[in-house]
């Protein structure tokens, strides 16, 4: 159970603050709601090489890390398609330190051209070294595209081409921080061993004078309903064959998304799953394979993948993973296989309640959902899944025409 | 008036409690460690196992390490899993140098369970063909991919190097894959597994009569000599490329053999690669990241063995900027060689290592893994406080004069890949 207080500024800045007295650090989180699903088809990647920016100086404070280090803290930073959450770490003493900084980037910017310049150049090698320099590397870029046609889930957070972080004008950015960069678009949680009392003067002191705007609307066009297999084979110079089924799933917020996470589980997460025992150990047809979901806000996907042995071709594989999939949608599993699923996710979650930051970067993440509770609700959701939701679900996911595989080919037994 | 433009004041930690976990001696060689108090449900359980790459022949280690739970005569590798997965753990078996690790995470409830279904298999596993060919199959695709990497290359040639003529320099080839027997792998679970254990540490509130459990059952694996590592590398500089066609980014390793926190200079030079590039304010990155934009990211770090260590700076680069980052690295190590490292970021650097420590101290599982990092090398925590001391009386002259000592450019090995 994460204990939590909420309360909330004048210029609309929703803050939580988690107690916690076995602690000497203190964490501030923020949470920006905006990602990569933000952004215009034209100017991709924009969300994340902002976060880039926002450590290159904000109007009072020329260099952000170095005054969080010299307070003994540090921080850093993710962002998602859904989200862009920055964390500052420090010894409790000295909280002011973080807050004065997170209110000051918050307040406005002021990187220099050259800031800009490096930062493009540093997410360019970024680019370089995540996806394009790696085996298997744009998986990603070429899968997302194919599972969707209109949801700006169809980029990925680095970008869809290096040419969009390259053109990235000083102009673009600084409406896309106006536009974004507000108290009423963010959530803070401020985490340690202080009264609540004492955090509210703190952030009212650092975040009250900063000017409110309203949250920027977001009309995203939604993805219209998949009704056809997709598929997309290309050739790259790798080892194996490799495979990715991507299934449309239900948001963030649907009960869909608990059960189709518990679906993958007990489709490919462990040694004991059903695609593992089936496909790998008696049929010998992949060296690995694994299931597992995107865990989107928006309506996300439950991904196969895994790579195929030699003398195994794509076809063969098909055949037998959609009878696997049959198997699951025709039969419900039965109570020691369901217990077997819940008891892991239980032991999940016990572990990454573990330390204050995750906590803080939770809260600020249900509290985006509605409801910072819902950290503490969701292991409850989990429990009351029966067999019979299971089959149900997988009946409505796990159906070819709600399907998108791209098939990556060994270039070397072409 | 509020004014942005000043900085608060930066308080100074009071002070950092080490907490010591309970000490139980399975024979005089093995000690378990205990973290008894931990405020929530979860546990961790860790065997240590003299079972590191160095005790045998390429990919025998880390096989055998996959291979715990492969089946006993009267259980197979699947029954195991189920077994695993019905308690809720999580486990992770791995392999370094000098060590094999098997892990369980679980809720404390459970550990007890888990260790029962970890004994049976340490007790029976019998290593059936199929499982060994099966897991062969499974690695060499990884292998495979692995090589396709410019940062693993560069880091497989990286230890060959600095490690010439020592077991430390192995590594597992493609023909490797085809020699592997069930004979040997069989052999050297019986010598360094069931006659291996050096070492378990538990963190979790557990029951008591668990506890004892677990501490007599472990006692027939433990080891019975004192384990010996080499303790003479030459370290002889040797610069080497290695060409991957239409490869986009470059891999660097440059590095050296140094020391372990047995060495006297351990502590300032730790200090000293702080200021070189262990941190995200490092003269690494804001030269080779912040100011030129050549990389993601650069790194500068020790990495400790039994009787020895190594220094190692890594990034990657675009492949246009490999020849000016390894220039630009040595014009950082000779700046930090003719010039004092001014108060301002020394007193950051302090302040930073400082909080560090505070958060490397900050619940039972950090602290944990804080005490076994000076244990394995037959140090107390005080060594944290020797630290602590250091960190605040360090001198600018002694930063240079351990840069001139241990940062000669010439006796730096230096690999590319890419």
């Amino acid at each position: 159970m994460i204990q939590f207080e909420r309360f909330e500024l004048e210029n609309g800045l929703k803050v939580l603050f988690h107690k916690d007295t076995t602690t000497p650090m203190a964490v501030v989180n923020v949470l920006y709601d905006v990602g990569a699903r933000d952004e215009s088809e034209e100017q991709t990647g924009f969300a994340h090489l902002f976060e880039h920016l926002m450590f290159g100086g904000s109007v009072n404070i020329p260099d952000f890390d170095s005054a969080l280090q010299r307070a003994g803290g540090e921080n850093n930073a993710f962002t998602s398609n859904d989200i862009t959450n920055y964390y500052d770490v420090v010894p409790a003493n000295n909280l002011d330190t973080a807050l004065w900084l997170e209110s000051d980037r918050m307040l406005s910017l002021a990187f220099t051209e050259k800031s800009l310049e490096v930062q493009r150049q540093v997410v360019v090698e970024e680019f370089k070294q995540r996806y394009l320099n790696q085996p298997y590397g744009d998986v990603w870029l070429l899968l997302r595209p194919l599972a969707y046609k209109v949801h700006p889930y169809k980029w990925a957070t680095i970008g869809k081409e290096i040419s969009h972080i390259e053109n990235a004008t000083m102009e673009d950015v600084r409406s896309f921080f106006k536009r974004f960069y507000c108290p009423s678009n963010a959530i803070l949680c401020v985490a340690g061993n202080f009264d609540l009392d004492f955090v509210k003067q703190r952030v009212s002191y650092w975040f009250e004078s900063i000017p409110s705007a309203k949250k920027p609307p977001r009309i995203l066009p939604s993805e219209p309903i998949q009704n056809e297999f997709r598929e997309l084979q290309v050739e790259r110079s790798v080892p194996s064959d490799a495979f990715y089924y991507a299934f449309k799933m239900g948001e963030r917020k649907s009960e869909m998304y608990y059960v189709a996470d518990l679906l993958s589980d007990a489709l490919g997460r462990e040694k004991s799953s059903r695609l593992y025992l089936t496909l790998k150990k008696e049929k010998q047809l992949v060296s690995e394979i694994t299931c597992y979901i995107l865990g989107s806000l928006d309506e996300g996907l439950l991904v196969i993948t895994g790579k195929l042995n030699e003398g195994v071709d794509f076809e063969k594989l098909d055949n037998e993973l959609w009878t696997c999939l049959k198997q699951i949608t025709n039969t419900e599993i039965d109570d020691s296989e369901l217990d077997r699923l819940k008891i892991k996710v239980r032991t999940a979650k016990e572990f990454q309640e573990q330390g204050i930051l995750n906590r803080a970067m939770n809260l600020c993440y249900f509290e985006l959902l509605g409801d910072a509770n819902g950290v503490n609700e969701e292991k409850y959701i989990y429990q009351a899944i029966t067999s019979k939701m299971l089959r149900d679900t997988a009946k409505h996911i796990l159906r070819k025409e709600n399907c998108s595989l791209l098939k990556i080919k060994s270039k070397r037994d072409a | 008036m509020l004014d942005r433009t000043l900085a608060p004041d930066v308080n100074e930690i009071q002070e950092v409690k080490f907490v010591y976990p309970t000490s139980i001696e399975l024979n005089e060689h093995v000690s378990l460690f205990w973290m008894k108090d931990v405020p929530n449900e979860t546990s961790r359980i860790d065997f240590y196992f003299d079972a590191g790459t160095i005790r045998a022949k390429s990919l025998i280690s880390s096989l055998t390490a996959g291979l715990i739970f492969s089946g006993t005569q009267s259980k197979d590798s699947t029954t195991f899993h189920n077994l695993l997965d019905d308690a809720g753990a999580y486990y992770d078996a791995g392999v370094s140098h000098e060590n094999a690790v098997v892990s369980f995470y679980s809720l404390n409830d459970q550990l007890l369970s888990i260790f029962k279904i970890f004994e049976e298999a340490m007790n029976n596993v019998i290593f059936p063909q199929a499982e060994i060919d099966e897991i062969l199959n499974e690695r060499k695709q990884k292998f495979l991919v692995s090589l396709e990497k410019v940062g693993v290359i560069s880091q497989r040639e990286f230890q060959k190097l600095i490690f010439q003529n020592s077991d430390y320099a192995r590594h597992a080839n493609l023909e490797d894959f085809d020699r592997v027997s069930r004979a040997e792998i069989i052999d050297f679970f019986e010598q360094f597994y069931r006659n291996g254990l050096t070492k378990i540490v538990v963190v979790g509130s557990i029951e008591s009569n668990a506890m004892e459990y677990i501490v007599n059952q472990s006692k027939k694996w433990c080891i019975q000599n004192k384990p010996k590592f080499e303790t003479k590398f030459s370290n002889k500089p040797i610069k080497l490329n290695v060409e991957k066609q239409d490869a986009l980014q470059s891999a660097v390793r440059i590095g050296k053999i140094l020391f372990n926190k047995n060495h006297e200079d351990y502590i300032s030079f730790s200090i000293l690669n702080t200021i070189l590039g262990d941190y995200f304010g490092s003269r690494l990155m804001k030269n080779i990241r912040e100011d030129k934009g050549y990389t993601y990211g650069i790194g500068s770090y020790v990495s400790e063995l039994n009787n020895t260590g190594y220094l190692i700076i890594a990034t990657e680069v675009g492949k246009d900027f490999r020849d000016n980052t390894i220039d630009e690295v040595r014009k950082e190590i000779e700046k930090l060689q003719t010039e004092l490292v001014e108060e301002a970021e020394l007193d950051l650097v302090r302040n930073y290592l400082l909080g560090q420590i505070l958060k490397s101290a900050d619940g039972p599982y950090a602290m944990t893994d804080l005490f076994i990092g000076v244990s394995h090398y037959n140090l107390t925590l005080e060594f944290y406080n020797k630290y602590i001391q250091k960190v605040q009386t360090i001198t600018p002259l002694e930063i240079r004069d351990l840069a001139i000592k241990h940062l000669n450019w010439d006796s730096f090995s230096i690999v590319t890949a890419g």
